[in-house]
């Protein structure tokens, strides 16, 4: 009772800036504000159904892993759920289950999100449970063993996916042996070495309301949120370190990757450094990609490989443009027999981006589906709140949605033969094969 | 009511733009906001107005799928569904996509063992593409020979991707292969490798000619439109389509188990897997009439108590094999657990799990049998058969969120038994007691009723022993 009217008394400082998305995308209007606590709340009403999507970004991805710990942001993240101070994980999981409740999280490079979907009838309840995890976790030793035993586990599982062991060599080609380079989950080496005392040290300097982003799209009403949430959210306290600045360093020079594997497919990755998502060129580039192998049936790798010579089901390219430098990829996967063939026409389909304007067929074509089908991402809760953590995260700010169209609209063809020779480099490149390297020839060509 | 990681059930016409709209404005009854319409020609419209955003989901459902291939002709289904990305005589090849995706489309297609499904998901303003493209290629398509080549071989990737390459994959074809012998879910949607590669374009056009009618398909549009106004312009587009003739549906149906059937598949991977599958009713009794009502209310009823026993089985944290064999017993590192609800024929209940190196096999099977044991012997207790319906009830709210589902639940429904039907699953898991529960378990979840396929890994065969390492050579050129 004390709490609560502490709370509503410090929210009384709080400015809520009511921001609206164009109403052409029926995104309901957005509010946003900062807790005393440095909690950034981005909340969006949206009552057609009973339930409501939490997702919170928190600065501790694998990029604070401590040297030699590879694995332990990923890992915090998933123990969250393994006790509290006050219950057992088997109290916690039976209160959510029982609620219907589903809460996981997913740690990526830079950061980590924890993502909480409850049923409105159980908004209060549930919102309780998710900040004593979030606040109080006990990392219990027995638990915590078990899951590490399990990631070794999963680890070695991946083993077994051909298109996940290629990516892994592609970063670590790319990356070496820098924070972008090793996999979110760890390695067998590194996850031994992560102990419950890690696990208290990363919590304790990674997790905190400072900075943090908690994005709230569903039935809760302003008197919801002033009632019971954002005094819950308040109540978080704790200092955490802030991610320090990263200098990430991709690898320069041709590189080739073969690992070898009984498969009837090579699993090809052709790739290299990328852009940052602040790069001016970002919506230029997103253009150029969608033309080359991002735009699915109408792509040009696509129509050259699956299209017109059956080579291969999937084969698409794609730039993961993050807070710092990502990569740019070509994946696919071919019968053993044609992999030379495939990857020299996903090479030359590069070299041509470069050496020749596109089409203004083709340049229309790719503006249009990029602004035609950006309302189809606003759609669901999970849908909103993803853009909306995207949107804060890069300091998009809130009128991206109305200005996205304008951005892609201003791409021009030169841009887009700009954009290609600066951003491709289709004879500086890694080269990821996991295949039958007998079959594909890999073996002896570069030997 | 759920996803299932079911290997055997969908295969997509490619990988990429992959939809994420979600359905209902609320958990109500759907009877009130449905039409259903069968125009002059027999194709049957569903519509379902939701205004929540300025998009729609239109659906094209052919009651077509593995279900109604032949020995030696497997994954024409499938390899069909490809073709109808080739072109028509006014929209040529590689021209459809182009168009769907310049109106900022989102658009795809999946075949199961029991359909068919064609997709694209719009703004509002532009359904007139999917009136134009979905009516052309229902009648229109051109089928040549060598883009019918070229698929097939794009096909044959797909197959060495999802299934050949995959230990676990493989697994479960066994399954499915072991567990059904006349009943044609005996077979991959995608097909054996050898069937695909014997098709021949003729096949391909006699399968068109017979399955791809008016008749024998359901449109759904969910989303923001005026049902009057959409129905008059459906009309227009398809209503001039011929009529076609009602392909017969029925099928073979496997005899009952005379004991568990058990399958071994030898394979290169890091970690064993065990998959059994029980024989389970489907919701409907039998699959080859066209009536909507419930033929049989005791299986209907068993149907509905099996769902429940899913999420008692495999769902969340605390269900009852997530704490036996991942944390309590630590011998999985996962489960997962799977009812058939909606499929057209009798089906496999199936359990999964991922054995931790090191634990066993037999270990996994006996802790299994254990849970399911319990729940024969003991009733289950109020407070954990609620959570159970609370799970099903809250999972089944949140799939509304998206127009999407909402209407390929609608058509789900349909290609079994009626879409109406949806609004009994609700009420029907809250009647589930727990002497349902114990009734079920008991008549499905033997042993004698069973199939199980156990993936033991074998070493690598070529290459060194420490995968981590050894089995990666590096040069720099």
């Amino acid at each position: 009772m004390i709490l609560r009217k502490r709370f509503v008394f410090t929210l009384g400082v709080v400015v809520w800036i009511a921001l609206s998305f164009g109403s052409l995308h029926a995104m309901p209007p957005v509010q946003r504000s900062v807790l005393p606590n440095g909690l950034i709340v981005i909340n969006a009403e949206e009552k057609t159904l009973p339930f409501v999507t939490f997702k919170l970004l928190i600065h501790a991805g694998a990029r604070r892993d401590p040297n030699g710990q590879g694995g332990l942001a990923s890992l915090t993240a998933r123990a969250l759920l393994f006790g509290t101070a006050k219950q057992t994980m088997a109290g916690i999981n039976e209160q959510l289950d029982f609620m219907g409740a589903s809460l996981s999280s997913d740690t990526g490079r830079d950061y980590a999100v924890i993502s909480f979907r409850v049923l409105k009838k159980d908004l209060d309840a549930g919102l309780k449970l998710f900040m004593e995890v979030l606040s109080q976790p006990a990392f219990p030793e027995q638990e915590v063993a078990n899951e590490k035993a399990r990631t070794l586990a999963a680890i070695r599982a991946s083993e077994d996916r051909p298109g996940e062991v290629a990516d892994k060599a592609f970063l670590n080609a790319l990356y070496g042996p820098g924070p972008y380079g090793q996999p979110v989950i760890g390695t067998r080496e590194s996850v031994e070495h992560i102990t419950t005392e890690s696990l208290r040290r990363f919590h304790h300097s990674c997790y905190g309301p400072g900075s943090s982003v908690m994005v709230i799209v569903g039935d809760v009403s302003e008197r919801d949120l002033k009632d019971t949430v954002l005094t819950q959210l308040s109540a978080w306290n704790q200092a955490a370190t802030p991610a320090p600045p990263l200098e990430i360093k991709a690898e320069r020079g041709s590189k080739r990757v073969n690992i070898d594997r009984p498969l009837t497919q090579a699993n090809v990755v052709i790739g290299h450094e990328g852009i940052r998502r602040d790069n001016p060129d970002f919506y230029a580039v997103s253009v150029m990609n969608y033309i080359l192998g991002g735009g699915g049936l109408s792509s040009r790798l696509m129509h050259d490989i699956r299209e017109e010579r059956g080579l291969a089901y999937s084969v698409s390219s794609s730039y993961d443009a993050g807070k710092y430098q990502g990569s740019f990829r070509i994946v696919l996967q071919t019968k053993t027999t044609s992999a030379s063939e495939a990857i020299y026409l996903a090479l030359a389909e590069m070299s041509k981006m470069r050496s020749a304007p596109v089409s203004e067929k083709e340049l229309e074509g790719a503006k249009k589906y990029l602004i035609g089908s950006f309302p189809l991402r606003l759609i669901t809760q999970e849908g909103i709140a993803g853009l909306l953590l995207q949107v804060e995260y890069f300091g998009l700010g809130f009128d991206y949605v109305d200005r996205y169209p304008g951005l892609i609209q201003a791409v021009t063809i030169e841009d887009v033969l700009r954009v290609a020779k600066l951003y491709l480099h289709p004879d500086d490149y890694i080269l990821v094969e996991v295949a039958n390297l007998k079959e594909t020839g890999a073996e002896s060509q570069t030997r | 009511m759920k996803c299932s990681a079911n290997f055997f059930l969908v295969c997509l016409a490619f990988l990429v733009l992959v939809i994420t709209l979600s359905p209902y404005s609320s958990a109500g009854d759907l009877k009130g906001l449905v039409t259903e319409t069968v125009l002059s020609n027999g194709l049957k419209v569903l519509l379902l107005e939701n205004h929540k955003a300025p998009v729609i989901t239109f659906q094209v459902w052919y009651r077509v799928g593995s279900r109604n291939e032949e020995y030696g002709k497997t994954g024409i289904s499938h390899l069909l569904e490809h073709m109808m990305f080739r072109g028509t005589e006014r929209v040529g090849p590689g021209e459809l996509a182009r168009i769907i995706q310049e109106n900022g489309g989102q658009h795809n297609a999946f075949t199961s063992a029991d359909s068919t499904t064609y997709f694209q998901n719009l703004k509002s303003d532009r359904i007139g593409v999917s009136l134009e493209l979905e009516s052309d290629r229902m009648q229109n398509l051109v089928l040549q020979e060598e883009g019918f080549r070229t698929e097939r071989s794009v096909v044959m990737e797909e197959r060495r991707l999802r299934t050949d390459d995959n230990p676990k994959a493989v697994a479960w074809e066994q399954l499915w292969a072991a567990g059904f012998q006349s009943q044609p879910y005996h077979w991959p949607v995608i097909g054996w490798m050898e069937d695909i590669a014997r098709l021949r374009l003729e096949d391909v056009k006699a399968y068109y000619k017979r399955f791809y009618n008016p008749v024998n398909a359901v449109l759904v549009v969910v989303g923001d439109f005026d049902k009057k106004t959409l129905l008059e312009k459906i009309e227009r587009s398809f209503g001039a389509i011929r009529r076609g003739v009602l392909p017969g549906q029925r099928v073979s149906i496997d005899e009952p188990h005379n004991g568990e059937r058990r399958i071994t598949v030898k394979r290169e991977a890091r970690l064993a897997s065990v998959v059994m599958g029980f024989h389970v009713p489907n919701l409907r009794g039998l699959s080859d009439k066209g009536a909507s009502e419930i033929q049989d209310v005791q299986e209907s009823r068993d149907s509905y108590a099996l769902e429940v026993v899913e999420a008692l089985l495999g769902w969340g944290e605390s269900s009852r094999l997530q704490s036996s064999l991942v944390r309590g017993k630590k011998l999985a590192l996962a489960v997962g657990v799977s009812h058939p609800l909606l499929s057209k024929d009798p089906s496999l209940f199936t359990i999964s799990a991922d054995v931790l190196p090191d634990k066993s096999v037999t270990d996994i099977e006996r802790a299994t049998d254990e849970e399911i044991e319990r729940l024969q012997r003991e009733p289950v207790s109020e407070r954990e058969l609620q959570k159970a319906k609370n799970q099903l009830e809250a999972s089944f709210i949140f799939q509304q969120d998206s127009i999407f589902s909402q209407a390929s639940q609608l058509a789900r429904y349909e290609m079994v038994s009626s879409w109406r039907n949806i609004d009994a699953y609700l009420p029907s898991i809250r009647a589930i007691s727990a002497e349902d529960i114990q009734r079920v378990v008991k008549r499905y979840l033997t042993p004698d009723n069973r199939t199980t396929v156990i993936l033991r890994p074998v070493s690598p065969s070529k290459t060194a022993t420490s995968p981590s390492s050894a089995s990666t050579e590096e040069q720099v050129r």
